[in-house]
């Protein structure tokens, strides 16, 4: 297994666990971020012109549709929500549009985690397009090699499909369950039934096949 | 030779490890003939109590959210327990998501039309189009890639069973940060309580942002079977309509003749949807002038911006949701992340008639979180009205301390003015309503004068968080002049140190530890008697090895014997 992937997957372990205790305050009164909130939907910390610390200037254009639905997910049993692409991939320093075009009746989201808190307050980017919406928005990507998470972030929409990458330059690894690109950290055994049965009945042949045959020899 | 000492040593350990209780009771009479009782040996001693750190019991409230306050010309009454509601979102749910400005919309956390109030159709000063958006939340699932339930929700310390809820409208995460996991304050158990007036022209859209289908059903609240364009309108999948697909949304409608607590729930598979937490207060309240209503209050609780026909008899309101949940049930969304998987689990695997329901909700928390938000507060000589359902699958005897109150209307009906009499225990069947109304007039009747006196269903299971007590629907009513500043009731002598506690609720701390030290404390182990034991299993191991070496030894005798008659 790539050390690098499981250090990254280790990383998306560990991240979710911390900090406690009851109290915090709701999400969406960070004054911080930078936002509007219009029927069509929501477009948060978008990024045309500052340039990460670590970039001279802007090294590429690119724009991408992404669409997201439930139509997304029928070539992956099991999901129920998907992306047109669950990976997007990128050259360092570059500025990024996404028109991101929901066709669903719900809302959607399409959420950029760990970028520089320094230019993306609580390091990200985030479009969230209502149903049958579609928004557009335009960030710029640090000068490092690294893999991104992008999700949607309505409860169990990432568990169910919406998981995707975000990779700069050569990426730091696959981060576990994207859909089409890396499997489940926890994956299920989807076993037929009575294996345990089938499974120690050719215990108990190749048992008595091994006396067998050492008799013979 | 040497196995024949080998045996007489294991049969040495073997007597002297014995221990003498369990000697047969004839020798044990025998010898106490002989030689008398045996000599003292201290029990074993108790062991230490674990050193655990409570949690903080009130939340910090920077932002005054506690406060009485002013928004978008809507008076917020101020809410005395420690953790509020945001009032921005009140202030958008009395004006509606398109009327108010986009910074109190931002602060809401709502989306642009979460709920959108139309025009003033009979020109009484309020609207009366009225448009509700619905999503569906899951809270405590599971996850393919994250150990543990994602979108955190505990109901009291270290408690998260899974549950679906349905939720307002909002933009953004349903977490309230990315590294917490936690779900968002507002996102929450109960499915907010919806209130609506009499006469209104409502919709009500049910957007399915959920992996399974569901409906909305309007349990007791006066809807067509059909909607204007002659779609079915009862939200039941055997008859009326096809549930609504994830990622789909449809609109129910209704212009209830009739006011009162009503009730709402998933329609699909009820026995598992409306069990996981697809369930809420629907309150059709009477049509008055200038009447701008609170349309949801989530999470229950304290109305704070109480309707017109509330302030003309009483001085509060609460609105009081009961829920009990089966830990078999609700841990099975968090088994699998396969939605297939799922579906079987709950559907097929899981079976209702052999439940038995293990944690007790009052509006989404268990004891000791009820004390955070769900105490009742009130005034000397106030009248307050309770709106209670019992969502749960068991019935509920609740029961007041230190009050009788009436109940007087029932499933949104009002009860005949002869019968009406004080009582303090009132039976609520699975989804029954009740209003109760609870006087805080100290004439020895209705109360008993001011003080901290418990509320809490009287059917014991429900005073436990599984099996624990105290948990369950435990909360308080509670006098103005005995609560802190912080919204905390100044108890009398008494520590809530361990119920803020996760060791607690898994069963680690003895029940009376804090009360006395050392006295009902766990018991130490006894080192000899562990030592006795150990030497019979070393005595046993070693005879039983000679008798299976003596056995083969026999064997292999045998077929030499065989083979010697045979050449």
């Amino acid at each position: 297994m790539n050390p690098r992937a499981l250090f990254a997957a280790g990383l998306m372990l560990l991240l979710p666990m911390k900090g406690s205790g009851q109290d915090g305050v709701d999400h969406s009164k960070h004054s911080a971020h930078q936002m509007t909130v219009d029927p069509a939907g929501v477009v948060m910390n978008q990024n045309h012109d500052t340039l990460p610390r670590d970039c001279t200037e802007i090294s590429r254009d690119y724009e991408f549709t992404i669409h997201a639905g439930r139509k997304y997910a029928a070539d992956f049993p099991g999901m129920i929500y998907g992306m047109s692409q669950h990976e997007v991939r990128v050259q360092p320093c570059s500025r990024i549009t996404i028109t991101f075009v929901n066709e669903d009746s719900v809302r959607h989201q399409w959420m950029v985690h760990g970028l520089p808190k320094y230019l993306y307050p609580a390091g990200m980017f985030h479009i969230e397009a209502s149903g049958g919406h579609s928004k557009t928005g335009t960030f710029i990507v640090p000068g490092d090699d690294r893999s991104y998470l992008v999700h949607c972030d309505m409860a169990q929409h990432m568990e169910k499909g919406m998981r995707g990458q975000l990779v700069v330059g050569n990426g730091s690894g696959d981060l576990w369950g994207v859909a089409g690109v890396s499997d489940d950290f926890y994956r299920y055994s989807y076993l037929p039934w009575h294996t345990s049965l089938l499974a120690a009945l050719v215990l108990v042949f190749a048992f008595l096949a091994t006396l067998w045959l050492a008799k013979k020899w | 030779m040497s196995r024949r000492w080998l045996f007489v040593l294991a049969l040495l350990i073997a007597l002297l490890s014995c221990p003498p209780q369990w000697y047969p009771m004839p020798i044990r009479l025998k010898l106490t003939e002989w030689f008398g009782a045996a000599g003292f040996r201290g029990l074993p001693p108790s062991v230490e109590a674990m050193a655990t750190e409570p949690e903080v019991f009130c939340p910090p409230d920077p932002e005054g959210w506690r406060d009485r306050q002013l928004i978008e010309d809507v008076d917020i009454a101020a809410s005395a327990p420690c953790v509020a509601d945001n009032p921005y979102t009140v202030a958008t749910f009395v004006r509606g998501s398109n009327n108010v400005s986009q910074a109190t919309l931002l602060k809401s956390g709502l989306a642009a039309d979460a709920v959108e109030k139309g025009r003033d159709l009979d020109g009484d000063g309020d609207p009366d189009e009225i448009h509700i958006r619905l999503e569906v939340a899951e809270l405590n699932g599971g996850s393919a890639v994250v150990p543990g339930p994602v979108t955190r929700y505990e109901i009291a310390p270290g408690i998260r069973p899974g549950l679906w809820v349905f939720a307002p409208k909002f933009v953004g995460m349903a977490v309230e940060n990315f590294e917490s996991n936690r779900a968002r304050r507002s996102l929450r158990l109960p499915s907010p309580a919806i209130r609506i007036e009499q006469g209104d022209t409502v919709r009500i859209t049910l957007e399915n942002t959920h992996y399974m289908p569901h409906t909305l059903h309007l349990h007791g609240a006066d809807h067509g079977f059909v909607d204007v364009s002659g779609e079915g309108n009862d939200g039941v999948p055997i008859t009326s309509e096809m549930p609504v697909m994830p990622g789909d949304s449809r609109s129910y409608e209704l212009s209830p003749r009739h006011a009162g607590t009503m009730f709402y729930h998933c329609h699909v598979q009820p026995h598992v949807h409306v069990m996981m937490g697809l369930q809420g207060l629907f309150i059709v309240e009477e049509n008055r002038p200038d009447n701008w209503l609170q349309t949801m209050n989530i999470g229950a609780g304290l109305v704070r911006v109480p309707s017109r026909s509330l302030r003309e008899s009483f001085d509060r309101e609460y609105d009081l949701h009961y829920l009990d949940l089966d830990k078999e049930l609700s841990e099975r969304i968090q088994l699998h992340n396969d939605p297939r998987l799922i579906t079987r689990s709950m559907h097929r695997d899981y079976d209702i008639t052999d439940s038995a329901p293990d944690y007790f909700t009052l509006n989404g928390r268990s004891f000791p979180y009820t004390f955070r938000e769900s105490l009742l507060v009130g005034e000397d000589d106030e009248r307050i009205r309770l709106r209670v359902v019992n969502g749960g699958a068991k019935g509920i005897a609740l029961h007041t301390h230190g009050h009788k109150f009436t109940a007087t209307h029932r499933d949104g009906v009002a009860l005949p003015e002869d019968t009406l009499a004080p009582q303090d225990v009132i039976w609520l069947a699975t989804s029954q309503r009740v209003d109760l109304a609870l006087e805080l007039k100290n004439d020895g009747l209705h109360s008993y004068g001011p003080g901290i006196w418990p509320f809490h269903d009287h059917q014991y299971n429900g005073i436990t968080s599984d099996g624990i007590g105290p948990g369950g629907n435990i909360s308080a009513i509670v006098y103005a002049q005995y609560m802190d500043e912080a919204g905390w009731p100044q108890t009398r002598g008494v520590s809530f140190d361990r119920y803020f506690t996760e060791a607690f609720y898994r069963k680690e701390i003895p029940v009376w530890e804090s009360y006395a030290p050392g006295l009902f404390s766990d018991t130490g182990h006894d080192l000899l008697m562990l030592l006795r034991v150990l030497g019979l299993a070393l005595a046993g191991g070693i005879m039983a090895a000679l008798g299976v070496g003596a056995l083969i030894r026999r064997s292999r005798g045998r077929k030499l014997n065989h083979n010697q008659g045979q050449s």
